[in-house]
């Protein structure tokens, strides 16, 4: 028998005071699997979030998390997810090691050597027995990050956790998601604005935009799809051709650049062909497609609901 | 449930609430016992002038000649029942008084400790409650740190409900300490002793007069008892009613104003409103328990013990259930 997706969001939509903030979100997540989930502030991240963990309804459409519905069996369906929501805010008046004492007694199956082994993980350990209060933000989602982890999800959602992160902080982090997911198993799910982030860290990624998924692509994908940069005498011109013999939508970037996608035609064969119809090209080049390209394709101009 | 609760005592600690009733606990008793000790030299003073006895020498004296005089007032066949019991239970007590060689202007720390809750039931007692029960739940709400609660694998209701348990286990911690506070500083005072003597109580309301018809003598410890139980009882009543407001209003501050006018409030309605019968339904006038004890109550036809404890009841239960309903089906928004 197929094993249950870890997540499976089917049509999920939430009305907050008669404005419709997540319009109907389907999304699977497979164990091992590092997903992001990326948009402008105001997309709806957080309330899809928040849907996930059960911590608001759905006005419509239902969350399953290993084959457990979190309306109905919120209990079974939660003992396999360890999360951040939004920021970690944590109990400022213990110490970084009473949190996670207070956490993991709602939890029997974690012990202390576990406890001890994740505040490594982060690398808490010199401070761990300080109050929360004297922690620096990157500190608290240190720990936000060790009190998620702590009983082996199979799902691990983070929202925006890099925040506060230092450089040093981030790679770290990325390398112990890494470990997470492809090591023991975990489907991560992080939330971010940073493009960067998601295309460094992520395997799959999602775009959503003002409560609705625009795209779900693979990140390499995206990546791959080359983008061609001219620059040259006679950009109108140029424009014109290239849709006219070659079926290639350019857009004009600055007053003698355009650039396109030219999909499976060969560079070479469209180079001849500009400079036989009497275009001077004076330099080109391939650009690789970032995500931040392709987010900002997708959500500029828009404003933020 | 067990290490739910246990999580919520260790929050409370850490928060240093629970030190911060203590102290207000230490401070006031502290006061009280002194402006007792104060009064108490004063009437004693008083007294030598006006009828040229020592308080502390002949106060027998004093009670033999009373004793006697009620004697011949019981005897006489005028009397009324009413009348006859209250004095048959005065007479015991100057008895008790003379027999143990007490004198009654002498304050002891049995009476001190059930006074000082007599006095603290309506408002100051309710006080502390509120200081521990207004941020159980909106706390957390501000602080965003439910979110940690909510999203583990344990329901709701357990979570709340075991916030809640907390919260009794808390108030008999608080009138615990308030009672052995009470016993000590006032016992340095006035000495430990007085919870033999007799103590008047069984006052009822008929016909809008007070009925002394039933009133007994009962020992002091017995006495106090009574007071700290029913103290206990307003206790979980006014930490109930906290409790719902804390789960509905996400600020800790918002949610302590809220309650906390409503008590003061409570407190001068009852005074100007008394003709205005819906105002007996409202908990706020029901809290002095006590007083249906010691009889010191304005007697309103209708009003009684039985009925106090019915009307605040009757708020606990509604203030639970609001509480339970709401906190499982809100979106978590902070």
């Amino acid at each position: 028998m197929q094993q249950p997706a870890v997540l499976e969001l089917a049509n999920l939509r939430k009305t907050i005071k008669g404005k419709e903030i997540v319009k109907g979100v389907n999304l699977t997540l497979n164990p091992s699997q590092i997903f992001g989930f990326l948009g402008p502030n105001g997309a709806g991240k957080t309330t899809t979030i928040r849907m996930i963990v059960g911590l608001i309804k759905p006005t419509e459409g239902s969350v399953t998390i290993c084959g457990y519905s979190v309306a109905h069996n919120f209990v079974k369906a939660l003992s396999n997810v360890g999360c951040i929501i939004e920021s970690p805010d944590m109990y400022k008046y213990l110490t970084g090691m009473e949190n996670l004492l207070q956490l993991a007694a709602m939890d029997k199956k974690i012990s202390k050597q576990r406890i001890n082994d994740v505040v490594e993980m982060v690398g808490l350990q010199h401070r761990v027995n300080d109050k929360v209060d004297t922690y620096s933000l990157g500190m608290r989602q240190r720990l936000g990050i060790a009190q998620a982890i702590m009983a082996r999800p199979k799902l691990l959602i983070l929202d925006e956790p890099t925040n506060g992160l230092d450089p040093a902080g981030m790679t770290e982090f990325r390398k112990l998601i890494r470990k997470l997911a492809y090591e023991d198993g975990m489907a991560v799910f992080v939330s971010s604005h940073l493009l960067l982030e998601i295309q460094q860290m992520c395997d799959v990624v999602s775009i959503i935009k003002q409560g609705s998924v625009i795209t779900t692509t693979l990140v390499q994908d995206i990546l791959h799809d080359d983008k061609i940069e001219w620059q040259l005498n006679d950009p109108e011109k140029a424009i014109t051709l290239l849709r006219e013999h070659w079926n290639i939508v350019a857009v004009r970037l600055k007053n003698d650049t355009i650039s396109a996608d030219i999909g499976q035609h060969s560079l070479d064969k469209l180079n001849e062909f500009l400079i036989r119809e009497g275009i001077a090209l004076t330099y080109c080049s391939t650009k690789q497609h970032t995500l931040e390209d392709l987010f900002l394709d997708l959500t500029v101009g828009d404003e933020i609901v | 449930m067990f290490s739910l609760i246990e999580n919520e005592v260790i929050k409370m600690i850490s928060k240093k609430r629970l030190l911060f009733v203590f102290a207000i606990l230490i401070v006031l008793i502290s006061v009280f016992a002194y402006g007792q000790n104060q009064t108490q030299e004063r009437t004693k003073a008083q007294l030598t002038q006006r009828m040229g006895i020592t308080a502390t020498d002949d106060w027998r004296k004093l009670a033999d000649q009373q004793l006697i005089d009620m004697k011949n007032r019981l005897d006489s066949p005028y009397r009324g029942e009413n009348s006859k019991a209250s004095l048959r239970v005065r007479m015991e007590q100057l008895q008790y008084n003379l027999d143990q060689n007490i004198n009654p202007l002498e304050q002891s720390a049995a009476k001190f400790t059930t006074r000082f809750m007599e006095q603290s039931i309506f408002l100051f007692l309710p006080l502390l409650i509120i200081m521990l029960a207004a941020d159980m739940v909106s706390g957390e709400s501000s602080s965003g740190t439910i979110k940690l609660l909510l999203v583990r694998n344990v329901p709701r209701w357990k979570i709340l409900l075991s916030k809640y348990l907390t919260l009794i286990i808390l108030e008999v911690i608080v009138l615990f300490f308030a009672f052995v506070l009470s016993v000590v500083i006032s016992g340095i005072f006035f000495g430990f002793g007085g919870w033999f003597a007799p103590v008047a109580t069984g006052f009822k309301v008929l016909a809008g007069k007070l009925d002394s018809t039933s009133v007994l003598n009962v020992p002091q410890w017995n006495y106090s008892l009574m007071v700290y139980s029913l103290a206990f009882f307003v206790a979980v009543v006014v930490g109930s009613i906290s409790f719902m407001i804390s789960v509905l209003v996400k600020s800790t501050a918002a949610s302590i104003g809220i309650i906390m006018s409503t008590l003061v409030a409570g407190n001068f309605i009852s005074f100007f409103l008394s003709d205005w019968k819906v105002t007996r339904y409202m908990f706020m006038v029901n809290l002095r328990l006590t007083d249906y004890l010691s009889g010191s109550f304005q007697p309103i036809e209708g009003m009684n013990m039985l009925f106090s404890i019915t009307v605040l009841l009757g708020w606990t239960i509604a203030s639970l259930i609001i509480s339970f309903v709401y906190f499982t089906k809100q979106d978590i928004l902070v």
